[in-house]
């Protein structure tokens, strides 16, 4: 379909937007990495000429270069998956991300599968419900939920399920004693340290039952929904094939956001629970000023993001025989 | 009431379905409403029994009533009793919830208007019908064998639908889905809710014819419950008269209209456009129907009866019998009916029938507004990257001359989809054409625009000369300004010597004029305060607070209720003569086309597919129309008389549906669904020529204009009505 | 009755002619002295007054009545305007905190000197978090400011445009969605490392518009179509003004609840930020009390535990008013609630009898 080659084409745009936005932070913004190496890292060198070098070296970058020159450079070493060499590991940044994408990937769709599923399935409690006790309860509930940031969650439950009550561990992706590998120890101690990540984006299911509260109240007055009612269909096919399945779709965008934004939660969670994931690396980077591990994250985390919007967007239509044929909007 | 109507009914008939004194009401703010008030009605097996009434006369109250399906906050009470063909009597009110859910559908079914959306938009036609089988544990193959037949008999190819998702099937055939759907469980009566009020006329017409045949097949009682008189005129044994509630009229089909007996249904019977009433005789009704909260004492139709009297103001009617089988509560209905016009109140001074006032050629002077060879061809928007339609060409209209003179009146006739509206845009410039001119006093109107040549009339003086009233009041004003900055705009832009003050008195002083009283209350409101017919009396100042040359209406009436219109087209060819302002019309109403056109002397122009098939004058496309779908029209527009029987034996057109635009049929545009095509018309296409015969002016793109054509010995194209 | 009386008041027996010759004796022949109502104008001038009275009364008498009569608002406003007050009046009445002003890691509540404690350094946590409170107020308004502007300017002009313009908006509004905004923010403050509060609120306002853009340009879609904005078109009304006084108004319930919004998520990723140390630090704010204590290891510390919970109740209980405030604006904006306040006629409340209205924005 045709919409799908263009939707491939806008993903491919973005990448090439970030990798070219990355060129201009890189190299001409103020204070960029390419004048840091010069003009600190420079003069603190033997010969200060090297710090060109280590320019090239690090950022894939060689400031001797004419700007065109220089941009074409970048783009192709960073397609070709170079993304520089980091300064504090000494090792090419592609190896350095490579061992931390997983673990991101495996904790953050959980979170956002779980976050979405529980926020459905409160949302169509409250509108089965609408006015009653536990429609009001349920949505102070969420109100609340969604008035507090992800990371506040995260502390107050580091705070007392690990340090006081030692509940789950303090931190890291599994018990640093363990063999990594396929077995039962190992698996379980991995799950026992990703929950409290989990649970801390379950701040998003807050809005998802809100918006999925609104989305279902709004189909219970749609027409179809009355001639069901009138061909006397069962409340379990109205309820999941007549409100349900409508209700969710329109929040197919909703999800999408926050896949955006679960991602960057992750910077911020990873490091409260010292997971080592991109989002670890991007800060450890961002602290010590290793320029090149901090694009490279950077670079990395954008684009699992386009990819798994990518991937969701054009699984819609599986869900929405619609898509296609009408104008919907998409990210 | 001491008597109530089914006392006075023949109690011998067969009766399937006993209402008495059924009521519903709801608490508003404003107090408590009742939308249908102590109402008796006795259906009788196997009729078909027409429920007339217009918008808030409670009658799609009465047809939830006959379900038990009325929505919350309101409460049905009173007495509803279904007699089955074998078995007790079911009182409906006292079901349980099982059996009422067995008892709708699987005896009384029922079909909304709002066929666009009565489907689960991600659930294919298929599920629907699994469904309804399922949950009355039906048999699904016996069923879906049932349910193909159905839809084969409403032309429909049954396979195809089954598999198709709601959004890929036109309004049209949802509507027939729907009758298939409320038919699948084999019910003995159907309540039929405006079940053709969305659609285009000859999709009504053709959606009646069936609905006759398939009562006479499947042994149907049905309740048809329309706001359209025209449209059960012929279809209806019985008809029933809803007026603020409550039935004010009950008779056989024939006697109501021949001979009504309530004063109401006289007035409806006269403000109805047809295409057979001298224009004399038609007159709006006056005032509006009562608030549901606050309904008139004694009758409820004494304000704007002109009959009325004390007696009137005080007693509620009792039914009075008019004939055996017909009632009316009315104290003075034998005075009604001898009345020969009990209404007519305003002089004959408000109906002057023009004449044609130019001819429609070179020798006229010069055009108003012109179009040459217009071509709107449309791609589907497209918007950033992502949007996910696909681009494809419509060709909305395709190579269309016409000319409008000043003091003109065009209406443009055609079913939704022709292209009818896209032609009046490009008419009063506000839609670009892919190709051909449009030209305003012999300017070219786009080039005005990007300042192309000698530009001799600035395009702000075109922009201000040619304006436009849209079909829906509602969206045509915005709901975020009073009345008061929406008529402003117009006066800020054109009239910057005037203040505030002055906007004001001259705002005032036009509500006034068009009846809106009192207006200073009336600036002051938002749209949704107002009715339909004063938000569209709004627009109508709107544009001619711009003092325009030509307005575009486009279904100015068609959102109104039906006694508004008259009211609405009579306003708007008082002012056309008042103001000088050539008029263009837009209508898929053949009878409020011939109003119009006749009224104002103009011409009417048929649309098909993007092109003007036949234009003329009314008496020529009205009496004698020559193009085969224009006479197709004329049969699709239903009048009073209720001998007219249709029959879809008759009907002068093969296919129901309307082919898909973006891919127009060869040759000429109509073969596809013209009785009287030949071979030839497949391949060539015809020219727009002088239908010679008679006076007057008349065209028609048509081969039987042609004397000699080598249509006359093509062979017929001969297929039975079916689905394409 | 003349149809061009010039007083406004309406006669005593207005009301009653409407029933006789209203509807159906449309045509008033007699115009008085003037031929048509065309040629209507007043004695009387507009006065300033007039219209700065009718401004006032629909930008600030009715919403704040109708806010008035929504629990959540009430409690919204009070909660916002707590800290409004933290940021202006107790800022210059409470006394700046410094490095051993008192004991260390005194508990809440303890006593009326260090209302909420103190810290590892003997700092006041109440002086603390109430000077926090002004740059934090800056940061949230400016970022939400640029949020709003950006995205209703991109949103509106691509969506009422089309075409070409169109598709650059939209491709450039596409790219900043697939970013993800925190990596983003972070990229960037690193090089700038910005310090003002106002230059913080834009630069994390980078990341947050485009959504908002997205989804303006999608309601433009919507109702650039209505009969309204083609009639205003018709009558040569100029774009800007089309853009502000017709289509705005229909956005505005929709940018003002992403403007409260907004100005959430901008707290939120500023005490991220600041809470990271990706910020540099300039003033004292909740994100850097919340630095100080984590690597105080106040999460491990009992007794340091409320370092911890005080900036974090300050950001969760902002967040919570701000909330509060966008659902009740919903209904501030809604033409159906407005004029049930406003004195002219009852407005229709869905009866079901009423013809079928344009419920556009419901979903909003
Ligand atoms: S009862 Fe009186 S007011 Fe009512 S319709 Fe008959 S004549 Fe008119
Ligand atoms: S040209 Fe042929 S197909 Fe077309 S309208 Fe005439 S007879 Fe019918």
């Amino acid at each position: 379909m045709n919409w799908k080659i263009r939707r491939l084409g806008q993903a491919v745009f973005t990448v090439w937007a970030v990798v070219t936005i990355s060129f201009a932070m890189v190299r001409l913004m103020p204070g960029n990495p390419v004048d840091y190496f010069i003009t600190i890292v420079g003069p603190d060198l033997a010969d200060p000429s090297q710090a060109y070098e280590l320019a090239e070296l690090y950022l894939n970058i060689n400031p001797e270069e004419p700007l065109p020159v220089a941009y074409v450079d970048y783009m192709t070493s960073t397609l070709q998956g170079d993304l520089g060499q980091s300064m504090i590991y000494n090792e090419p940044v592609t190896e350095v991300l490579a061992g931390a994408i997983p673990w991101t990937l495996f904790v953050m769709s959980w979170a956002i599968f779980l976050s979405f599923a529980v926020g459905i399935s409160l949302g169509a409690i409250m509108a089965y419900w609408e006015g009653s006790k536990v429609d009001v309860g349920l949505t102070a509930y969420a109100t609340i939920l969604t008035s507090i940031p992800f990371y506040v969650l995260a502390l107050v439950m580091l705070i007392y399920l690990s340090y006081r009550w030692s509940v789950f561990p303090v931190g890291g992706r599994a018990a640093a004693e363990l063999e990594p590998g396929f077995h039962w120890v190992y698996i379980k101690s991995v799950v026992h340290h990703a929950i409290l990540p989990v649970l801390s984006m379950f701040v998003a299911s807050g809005a998802a039952s809100l918006s999925m509260r609104g989305n279902s109240i709004r189909v219970l007055g749609e027409d179809y929904l009355r001639v069901a009612r009138l061909c006397g269909l069962s409340d379990t096919t109205i309820a999941v094939q007549y409100v349900g399945r409508n209700a969710i779709l329109p929040m197919y965008t909703g999800l999408m956001i926050s896949i955006g934004s679960m991602f960057g939660g992750a910077v911020v969670l990873e490091q409260i629970f010292q997971y080592r994931g991109m989002g670890w690396y991007l800060l450890n980077a961002v602290n010590q000023r290793d320029y090149p591990l901090m694009m490279g994250a950077f670079m990395m985390i954008t684009i699992a993001v386009v990819i798994a919007l990518l991937i969701a967007d054009l699984t819609y239509g599986r869900i929405d025989p619609r898509a296609g044929t009408e104008d919907r909007e998409a990210f | 009431m001491t008597m109530t109507t089914t006392d006075l009914t023949d109690r011998s008939e067969d009766v399937i379905m006993e209402v008495s004194n059924a009521r519903v009401s709801f608490g508003m703010e404003r107090g408590r409403a009742r939308v249908l008030n102590d109402v008796s009605m006795d259906v009788r097996r196997g009729e078909i029994l027409g429920v007339m009434g217009e918008s808030g006369s409670g009658k799609s109250m009465f047809a939830d009533a006959l379900l038990d399906a009325v929505v919350d906050p309101g409460v049905l009470q009173g007495e509803l009793t279904y007699y089955p063909g074998d078995g007790e009597p079911i009182d409906l009110l006292s079901l349980s919830e099982e059996e009422r859910r067995r008892y709708r559908w699987e005896d009384v079914a029922m079909v909304f208007q709002g066929a666009m959306s009565s489907f689960n938009p991600v659930r294919k036609i298929r599920t629907h019908f699994v469904d309804t089988l399922n949950a009355h544990d039906y048999d699904v193959d016996r069923g879906l064998e049932r349910a193909k037949d159905l839809l084969g008999d409403l032309y429909l190819d049954a396979d195809r639908v089954l598999d198709s998702y709601p959004h890929e099937l036109s309004g049209g055939m949802k509507q027939r889905i729907l009758i298939a759907l409320s038919l699948v469980l084999d019910p003995e009566m159907l309540v039929m809710d405006e079940p053709t009020a969305a659609l285009d006329l000859l999709m009504q017409r053709s959606i009646i014819a069936l609905i006759e045949e398939i009562q006479s097949k499947h042994d149907l009682t049905i309740v048809f419950i329309t706001h359209d008189i025209p449209l059960v005129a012929g279809l209806a044994d019985r008809l029933a008269v809803l007026y603020a509630f409550e039935f004010i009229e009950l008779g056989p089909a024939d006697d109501v209209l021949a001979e009504p007996a309530h004063p109401y249904t006289r007035a409806l019977l006269r403000t109805t456009p047809n295409l057979e009433t001298p224009l004399e005789e038609m007159r709006p009704i006056e005032g509006s129907s009562p608030d549901p909260v606050n309904i008139p004492s004694g009758c409820s139709y004494h304000p704007r009866c002109p009959m009325a009297d004390d007696q009137c103001r005080e007693v509620d009617p009792e039914p009075y019998r008019v004939d055996d089988d017909h009632i009316a509560h009315c104290h003075h209905w034998d005075e009604a009916i001898e009345e020969e016009s009990p209404v007519a109140v305003g002089g004959d001074d408000r109906t002057p029938t023009r004449a044609y006032v130019g001819p429609d050629g070179e020798d006229a002077e010069d055009p108003l507004v012109s179009l040459d060879d217009v071509e709107v061809h449309f791609e589907q928007k497209s918007g950033g990257l992502l949007s996910r339609a696909e681009p494809e060409t419509v060709a909305a209209v395709d190579g269309v001359d016409i000319d409008i003179h000043e003091n003109d009146t065009v209406v443009l006739v055609g079913e939704s989809g022709c292209g009818k509206t896209t032609l009046g845009k490009v008419a009063v410039g506000a839609q670009r054409p892919t190709g051909g001119s449009v030209s305003y006093r012999g300017q070219d109107v786009w080039d005005a625009k990007d300042m192309l040549g000698g530009v001799s009339i600035p395009f702000e003086e075109i922009r201000r000369a040619l304006q436009i009233i849209h079909q829906d009041p509602g969206s045509s004003l915005n709901s975020h300004r009073r009345v008061r900055a929406i008529l402003e705009t117009p006066l800020r832009r054109w009239f910057p010597e005037l203040d505030g003050n002055d906007r004001i008195q001259r705002i005032l002083g036009m509500l006034e004029y068009v009846g809106i009283s009192p207006p200073e209350d009336y600036i002051e409101r938002y749209p949704h305060q107002l009715s339909g017919g004063e938000k569209q009396r709004i627009t109508l100042i709107r544009s001619m607070l711009m003092d325009p040359e030509l307005i575009l209406a486009d279904e100015a009436v068609s959102a109104l209720d039906v006694s508004l219109r008259v009211e609405m087209m009579d306003l708007m060819i008082e002012l056309q003569e008042q103001f000088d302002t050539s008029f263009l019309f837009i209508s898929h109403n053949l009878s409020n086309a011939r109003y119009l056109a006749e009224k104002t002397g103009g011409r009417i122009a048929v649309m098909y597919l993007g092109e003007i098939v036949e234009i003329g004058t009314v008496d020529r496309i009205i009496n004698d129309p020559q193009h085969p779908y224009t006479q197709a029209l004329k049969w699709a527009t239903p009048d009073l008389d209720p001998d007219d029987e249709i029959e879809t034996a008759d009907s002068p057109i093969r296919t129901i549906d309307i082919p898909d635009p973006s891919n127009p049929p060869s040759g000429c545009r109509y073969h596809t669904r013209c009785a009287k095509a030949r071979e030839v018309c497949r391949v060539e296409t015809p020219e727009l020529i002088e239908a010679d015969e008679g006076p007057g002016h008349q065209r028609a793109a048509c081969f039987r204009a042609y004397d000699d054509h080598a249509y006359w010995n093509s062979e017929p194209i001969v297929e039975g009505p079916s689905e394409e | 009755m003349t149809a061009d009386s010039h007083d406004c008041e309406p006669g005593p027996d207005d009301g009653e002619s409407a029933d006789d010759d209203g509807v159906g004796g449309i045509l008033r022949g007699d115009g008085g002295q003037v031929g048509t109502p065309f040629d209507t104008t007043a004695d009387v001038r507009e006065t300033r007054w007039d219209r700065y009275g009718r401004a006032i009364d629909g930008y600030i008498r009715m919403p704040l009545t109708i806010m008035r009569q929504d629990w959540r608002s009430i409690v919204g406003l009070s909660i916002v305007a707590v800290y409004l007050l933290m940021g202006t009046v107790l800022t210059w009445t409470v006394e700046p905190t410094r490095t051993g002003d008192g004991p260390q890691f005194v508990q809440p509540f303890e006593t009326w000197e260090y209302p909420l404690g103190t810290n590892e350094m003997g700092q006041d946590l109440f002086a603390q978090t109430v000077h926090s409170t002004g740059p934090v107020l800056t940061m949230m308004a400016s970022g939400a400011l640029f949020t709003v502007v950006m995205g209703t300017f991109f949103g509106l002009v691509a969506g009422y445009k089309g075409g070409e313009v169109d598709t650059v908006l939209s491709s450039i509004t596409d790219v900043f969605i697939n970013i993800p905004g925190l990596p983003l923010v972070i990229v960037l403050s690193v090089l700038f490392e910005p310090t003002h509060p106002i230059s913080v609120g834009i630069l994390l306002a980078v990341a947050a518009w485009a959504g908002l853009a997205r989804a303006i340009r999608s309601q433009v879609l919507a109702i650039r179509d209505e009969s309204f904005v083609e009639a205003a078109r018709m009558m040569d009304v100029p774009t800007p003004e089309l853009l502000i006084k017709e289509i705005l108004p229909h956005l505005m319930p929709y940018i003002m609840v992403n403007l409260v919004n907004a100005a959430r998520t901008i707290i939120f990723s500023a005490v991220a930020l600041y809470y990271l140390g990706v910020l540099p630090f300039a003033d004292a704010n909740w994100g850097v009390m919340l630095n100080q204590a984590y690597h105080a290891g106040a999460i491990y510390r009992p007794d340091a535990t409320h370092w911890l919970v005080v900036p974090m109740v300050a950001i969760a209980g902002i967040s919570i008013g701000l909330l509060l405030i966008a659902q009740s604006l919903d209904r501030v904006f809604n033409p159906r609630v407005r004029a049930r306040h406003a004195d002219t006629g009852d407005a229709e409340d869905g009866d079901g009898t009423e013809p079928g209205s344009t419920e556009m924005m419901k979903q909003v």
